[in-house]
């Protein structure tokens, strides 16, 4: 017992230390603290938005939706390796040490609290939406985060006992699909009556959510109902369901320490398969490819061009090998089929495209990193190619501003149909949407000259992020202020301003970021193998 | 041909090299060798052009970035990455175009049947064990027929055919006229044909050794633990 405390407390220790050690790191961990803390006095001094506020049946809703997700994905790596609630570092010294291996599993699940405090990280940063959607405060978000934290330690454990229980015998892994079906199709069912009922699907859904039926689903229900429960006062509820959950928990640990010792076995594949990726990680293949079990058939070969532009046509081919659509994988589809569907709520109101722009434009900063032009960093060949620095780089890129391009006219074009917006604003918003990806390469590439990538990849992402702000920060403001000078098509000029500058600004970029293959360390992910 | 002068990489104050200076000439099989984190991997990064220094590195002359000294260059990295969705055959296509080879298939065909890959052409690159990798980067590296190669402990993950292929490799390419700077913890593989060794320690070259300095009876191995395990006197390149 010694032994684990001393592990788990000098582990605790040494992290500290180490950020003494690493200012960068020490500056990102202050600043989310500040954000927090932020957040934090903001939602005090704004206090909480009465008029207006949705019911809190729909924070159940979301929360209920959200850990649901978790449930299925729980589920899904039990039937395959189980979670990885070790390191291989406890596998090859713990695990062969004579320290009883039910005071290891004790340990590995104390660690995994951690994990799941991680997971919920980003539930911090939600106080403001909440106050203004929901009305509630800061201690409504620690609340629905403690929700999310012990539905997520629930579910790794229960991911373990059904890798456990079910490893090598598919007779079991039928039974536990069907009894996760099962669990979920009573709610299911009163959710088609209550919709045959109605006849609309928000009131179904409501009536749903604010039935016993949906508090008592395992996990998803009790996490939900308790947290919303302690959220509107009702604590005799709230404790009971949040109770049920460490009952169910602590329930799970016991069956798994008294029936079932010798577990290493069951933990192992799950460690060694994730110890593997994250050594595959630090050896600079970045590709997920490479780790996908998906068989894939190999019709066409061949590589087109010559020089620079063989790399564009070697990523066609692993595109269309990798998928049927080629550049456009299902990510595109759904990608157009949520900007169908966000569309088709959003009818009837003028400018919506813009909502669904900037949304868009968001969750493109992350995007931009999945083309595999910015992957071809991470492997020598595109360093040793003699060709020059600048060609090798637009054309390793023209695949992802190919992509994004015939992406952005499906994805608006659709929604202008659909939200029956002018032509002239959907043309602009395809060029806006196109021109920010194009600025966001340039950015990368940017940040990676600036830093010459000798920084960690989290710190990378940081400054990547405050970068695009600060860019895009002249643009909107000229944007704002040229299109509110003028009536009636004050909102297509200040597009037009705003595409103007990101093109600018993107070929700013690039001028700047020139020999970048020359002047960066080939980048590694640095993977805290 | 690979000539390294006052070359220094830092990683913020920590110099995994220090002031190095290293020459390879034509037809001359340089060995780099040394403990566990001497620098060997940083320096052969930084002479393929892969990491930023101070210092100088040239090929034949070409500063190492330009086009000129990349298109003489051959580098084997430590780990082989491949491209998961393409075919054995269509890396080195891919090589073959990017560096606009000419009459390429016939010297990829005779690579591939040495390494014993030629029943392994369709085989996607996520589909071959780290050993056929290692091999297939090996061919990648040597389809333009480079005259300066460097490889960065080639020899592991290897078969014992591989080992055997790579180093009658290794031997014709050193007689053919070509210049290489091989990095290993294999002492023995090398021992036949190595003709000058560069030993490294903490960052620094600690010794200098040419086949001629040897003593009678000497072994690149003994030469070898005399420096690592401080009972030598260091002698500066």
């Amino acid at each position: 017992m010694n032994s684990l405390v001393f592990l788990l407390a000098k582990s605790a220790k040494n992290t500290l230390l180490e950020l003494r050690r690493k200012p960068a790191k020490l500056a990102l961990w202050v600043l989310v603290i500040a954000g927090i803390g932020g957040v934090f006095l903001l939602s005090l001094f704004t206090g909480q938005s009465e008029a207006g506020s949705l019911d809190l049946v729909w924070l159940k809703g979301i929360l209920f939706l959200l850990i649901l997700l978790f449930v299925v994905i729980a589920i899904q790596k039990g039937l395959a390796n189980g979670d990885v609630i070790f390191d291989m570092n406890d596998v090859n010294l713990l695990f062969v040490s004579p320290v009883s291996s039910r005071l290891i599993l004790m340990y590995g699940i104390v660690r995994m609290a951690k994990t799941a405090f991680l997971a919920g990280f980003f539930i911090l940063f939600q106080s403001n939406s909440l106050s203004t959607v929901f009305g509630v405060g800061f201690d409504a978000v620690l609340l629905v985060l403690l929700g999310f934290m012990l539905a997520v330690g629930v579910l790794q454990i229960l991911s373990l006992l059904i890798y456990s229980l079910t490893n090598g015998k598919p007779g079991r892994k039928l039974a536990v699909r069907v009894l996760a079906v099962a669990v979920f199709l009573p709610l299911l069912v009163y959710t088609g009556v209550q919709l045959a009922g109605t006849g609309d699907l928000l009131p179904a859904l409501e009536n749903t959510l604010r039935s016993p039926l949906a508090a008592w689903t395992p996990v998803a229900g009790w996490a939900s109902a308790g947290a919303v429960s302690l959220i509107s006062g009702d604590t005799g509820s709230g404790f009971l369901f949040f109770g049920l959950l460490v009952l169910s928990g602590a329930l799970l640990i016991l069956y798994i320490a008294l029936s079932n010792p010798d577990y290493y076995e069951d933990v192992l594949v799950a460690t060694e398969t994730a110890f593997e990726r994250k050594r595959v990680l630090a050896e600079g293949q970045i590709n997920p490819e490479a780790s996908s079990a998906k068989k894939v058939k190999v019709v066409k070969t061949g590589i087109g061009g010559l020089g620079p532009s063989a790399i564009f046509y070697k990523h066609l081919r692993e595109s269309f090998r990798a998928n049927r659509l080629g550049l456009w994988g299902v990510s595109s589809v759904i990608l157009v089929l949520g900007a169908a569907l966000f569309s088709l709520f959003q009818r009837g109101g003028d400018g919506r495209i813009l909502i669904l722009l900037q949304i868009l434009m968001w969750m493109q900063i992350f995007m931009i990193g999945t083309g595999r032009g910015l992957k071809e960093l991470y492997i020598h060949y595109i360093y040793l190619i003699p060709e020059s620095s600048f060609r090798k780089i637009v054309w390793s890129n023209l695949e992802i501003v190919f992509k994004v391009l015939v992406e952005s006219l499906a994805v608006f074009g659709i929604a202008g149909l659909i939200m029956k917006e002018p032509f002239g604003l959907v043309a602009a918003a395809i060029a806006v949407y196109t021109l920010f990806s194009f600025l966001l390469l340039g950015i990368n590439y940017l940040s990676l000259r600036w830093t010459g990538a000798d920084i960690s990849a989290g710190l990378l992402v940081f400054i990547y992020t405050i970068a695009v702000i600060v860019i895009m920060l002249p643009g909107l403001i000229a944007a704002i202020v040229l299109g509110s000078m003028v009536e009636g098509t004050g909102v297509l000029i200040g597009l037009g301003v705003l595409a103007l500058w990101e093109l600018l600004a993107a070929l700013g970029c690039f001028a700047l970021s020139k020999g970048v293959l020359h002047n960066s360390d080939m980048p590694v992910l640095r993977t805290g193998k | 041909m690979i000539d390294v002068r006052n070359m220094t990489k830092k990683y913020g104050k920590l110099a995994a090299n220090d002031n190095i200076n290293l020459s390879v000439g034509r037809g001359e099989l340089a060995v780099l060798l040394g403990p566990n984190g001497a620098g060997k991997s940083t320096l052969i990064k930084s002479v393929c052009g892969l990491l930023r220094f101070q210092g100088a590195i040239t090929i034949d002359g070409y500063e190492n970035h330009t086009v000129e000294a990349k298109r003489l260059l051959g580098y084997v990295p430590e780990f082989p990455v491949l491209y998961p969705m393409l075919t054995v055959a269509e890396h080195l296509e891919f090589i073959a175009k990017a560096y606009r080879l000419e009459a390429w298939k016939e010297k990829g065909e005779a690579l591939l049947r040495r390494f014993e890959l030629d029943d392994k052409k369709m085989k996607l690159g996520k589909e071959l064990s780290k050993g056929m990798q290692q091999k297939v980067s090996v061919c990648c590296a040597l389809l333009p027929q480079p005259k300066a190669v460097i490889m960065d402990e080639p020899l592991v993950g290897l078969d014992p055919h591989g080992i055997r292929e790579l180093k009658a490799v290794i031997a014709k390419l050193r007689d053919s006229g070509c210049a290489l700077l091989v990095s290993t913890h294999m002492i023995e593989s090398v021992e036949e044909d190595w003709d000058v060794t560069y030993i490294m320690v903490n960052g620094r070259i600690a010794r200098v050794c040419r086949r001629t300095d040897l003593a009678p009876g000497q072994s690149l191995e003994d030469v070898y633990f005399t420096i690592t395990e401080g009972k030598g006197q260091e002698d500066k390149p």
